[in-house]
């Protein structure tokens, strides 16, 4: 897939460049909003990654810009200004999600993965790890056939390592994918370790998850052999 | 204390009081003075009459030698009398005494003016007499009326100077209401009070400055922390993103990816700050929506599901006693979740193994009381003192938390007129309750 970063903060762009590039995306860079204009009207991208903070540019012309010529372009802003009104507005404009700074290069390429199956309607298709399989569309886990019932957070969990496979996860990184930033002074790395005991348990009663790994000192990671 | 309007009514009461003791006391005399003024006046009326008559028709009419040269007359209830005599005297005489005399065997009290005149070589003695008994009897009346009098004089200009005074401090209770209950100066109401008194307008004026400056000064203010703080975020993530990406390379040894991960904890807690520091300068401001209505039960259960899994895991039982629901209005409900969630994690860590955190709902005076009580260590007074404001109350067990985690449910309980109740014993636990009342 085709990403443009638009972002002022170059060594920032780079690092989301180098991240997606490693998923396997083709990523262009644009460093203000002319420019990033222009290659918007040149291009067909899959995705834009937009921050609306640019000093030459207010980011949400860009999509107002890109709408206006019929472009279906999958924005995704992402901003040091998290506000509501920034958010609603943004996604008023056709926006297809919101991210704010700092934000975990693994909760970017979540976010970016939801929005393909949502927009484009790719990577539809059920994820397969051990002998499990996590429908996307039903947010539901089966294991040859059978049910298993977890909780919303510990499917929430799940999802986010299986998304970002062979990559360890800090418990921080879990953390904030499953409660946001509005719980952030809370943070405690307890948490994480009940709930993935929880869902080993749970997985374990029907086949064993030998690929949920803990990698110690560091945190959590779905293991899966390409 | 007491209302100016109170002290000013107290005071005009005990002023007026006053003056009547005094009047009191002053009156028995000066009513007497001035019926004796009177007395005296008609008495010398009567001896010039007398005097007038006798340079008229002589003084032989009076004097005979049937009466012995003494001439006396009184009318028939003996309230007047005079004589005349004839008599020897060293000196002149004029003057007017009280004496008693007795007539017909009856003793009477009178006010007589003594005067000698001369006539052919003869000294006489005029006399004339006044009862006083019907001038006392008058004075004890005169007095009854004035006191009655005065009395409802003094109920009258009591009850009028009340109600006046309440008219002209009605500006200053309008005043004073503005400044009751005002926690934040964006909130003070800036319109002026209508009022004639040049005083009370001065007053109202300066306020209304005063707030104006204070509030801006307090918009400054957040600016300047919702500026820093986004100036932050960029150098932040920038930093964020180089450990995340180094620390998913896979052939990097353990003892690196450990440091990296210190890193990325720390650079989190460097973010949780000032995302703390952002919200509350956020909600300060009032940048957040209150447009939801919501079960607050609701809220509570759901933030008891998701706490309950580490709870569970740590042997603690969260009771859910929930006596009444409420639906809060025009609420912010990720707040509001923000809120009690702070409070409820807080009771489960601050609870030891093997123990309960019961969270109770109950009405209580048209109030809503949502109460969460722990088991744990409870807090001293210095502690509590300090519970609320940012950076103070770091717990020695928990190296994460900033501390900030009730400072946040503080500013957002603000925002909502909800007020936070804080109850401790030591070695027993603590109690947060929130009191959200029924108009929110």
């Amino acid at each position: 897939m085709n990403v443009l970063i638009v972002e002022d903060e170059k060594s920032l762009a780079n690092e989301i460049a180098s991240f997606l590039k490693a998923e396997g995306f083709l990523c262009e860079l644009a460093f203000t909003g002319r420019e990033a204009s222009e290659k918007i009207a040149v291009n067909l991208y899959d995705f834009v990654l937009l921050d609306i903070g640019l000093p030459d540019y207010n980011g949400l012309d860009l999509i107002v810009e890109a709408r206006s010529h019929g472009n279906d372009t999958a924005f995704i802003i992402i901003t040091a200004r998290g506000t509501v009104e920034d958010k609603v507005k943004g996604l008023d404009l056709g926006a297809d999600d919101y991210l704010a700074k700092p934000f975990a290069l693994m909760e970017l390429f979540s976010r970016i993965q939801a929005v393909a199956r949502r927009k484009f309607n790719v990577l539809n298709q059920n994820l397969k790890v051990g002998d499990f399989v996590i429908e996307l569309q039903s947010r539901k886990i089966t294991c040859r056939g059978n049910e298993v019932i977890i909780t919303k957070k510990e499917y929430e969990l799940l999802q986010y390592l299986i998304i970002n496979k062979n990559k360890v996860l800090t418990r921080n990184q879990l953390y904030e994918h499953i409660w946001g930033n509005i719980l952030d002074d809370q943070y405690d790395s307890n948490f994480i370790d009940v709930h993935i005991k929880n869902l080993r348990k749970k997985l374990n009663e029907h086949a064993p998850t030998p690929w949920l790994e803990t990698v110690r000192g560091v945190g959590y990671m779905i293991s899966l052999e390409k | 204390m007491l209302k100016l309007r109170m002290k000013l009514a107290l005071f005009n009461l005990s002023s007026k009081l006053v003056f009547t003791l005094l009047f009191l006391i002053l009156m028995p005399y000066l009513v007497e003075r001035i019926s004796l003024l009177q007395v005296d006046n008609e008495l010398i009326q009567k001896r010039e009459q007398v005097i007038t008559l006798i340079s008229k028709i002589g003084i032989e009419p009076f004097m005979t030698s049937d009466n012995g040269n003494v001439f006396g007359s009184y009318n028939i209830l003996k309230e007047e009398f005079i004589s005349l005599e004839r008599i020897e005297l060293k000196e002149d005489v004029n003057y007017i005494e009280v004496s008693q005399r007795l007539i017909e065997g009856e003793k009477i009290t009178y006010r007589v003016l003594n005067y000698s005149f001369k006539i052919d070589g003869n000294t006489y003695l005029l006399e004339v007499g006044k009862s006083l008994s019907s001038i006392l009897h008058t004075q004890e009346n005169i007095k009854k009326v004035m006191l009655l009098f005065l009395v409802f004089i003094i109920l009258i200009t009591f009850l009028t100077d009340l109600q006046y005074t309440g008219r002209l401090l009605r500006p200053l209770d309008l005043i004073t209401n503005k400044l009751k209950g005002i926690s934040n100066p964006s909130i003070f109401d800036k319109s002026p009070v209508r009022t004639t008194t040049s005083d009370f307008h001065h007053l109202d004026d300066a306020l209304i400055e005063l707030m104006r400056h204070i509030d801006k000064l307090f918009q400054k203010e957040k600016e300047i922390t919702v500026n820093i703080s986004h100036e932050l975020m960029t150098p932040i993530s920038v930093l964020r993103s180089k450990l995340e990406n180094l620390l998913i390379q896979r052939d990097i040894d353990a003892e690196i990816s450990t440091k990296i991960e210190e890193s990325l904890k720390t650079l989190h807690r460097l973010q949780s700050l000032v995302n703390s520091l952002l919200l509350i300068a956020r909600i300060e401001s009032q940048q957040y929506l209150r447009e939801e209505s919501f079960s607050v039960q609701e809220v509570l259960h759901e933030i008891i599901t998701e706490i309950n899994p580490i709870a569970e895991d740590a042997g603690i039982i969260i009771n859910e006693d929930f006596e009444n629901d409420f639906l809060i209005r025009k609420a912010n409900r990720s707040l509001i979740f923000s809120m009690f969630y702070n409070v409820v994690n807080n009771a489960v860590k601050n609870t030891p193994p093997q123990s309960e955190v019961t969270v109770k709902t109950n009405l209580f005076e048209n109030n809503f009381i949502a109460t969460v009580t722990d088991t744990g260590k409870g807090m001293t007074e210095a502690q509590m003192s300090s519970l609320f404001s940012r950076f103070k109350t770091k717990p020695e067990n928990n190296v994460e938390s900033t501390g900030i985690g009730l400072a946040i449910a503080k500013s957002i309980a603000d925002f909502h007129g909800i007020e936070i109740l804080v109850n401790s014993d030591i070695m027993k636990g603590t109690s947060f309750s929130f009191r959200i009342p029924e108009n929110s």
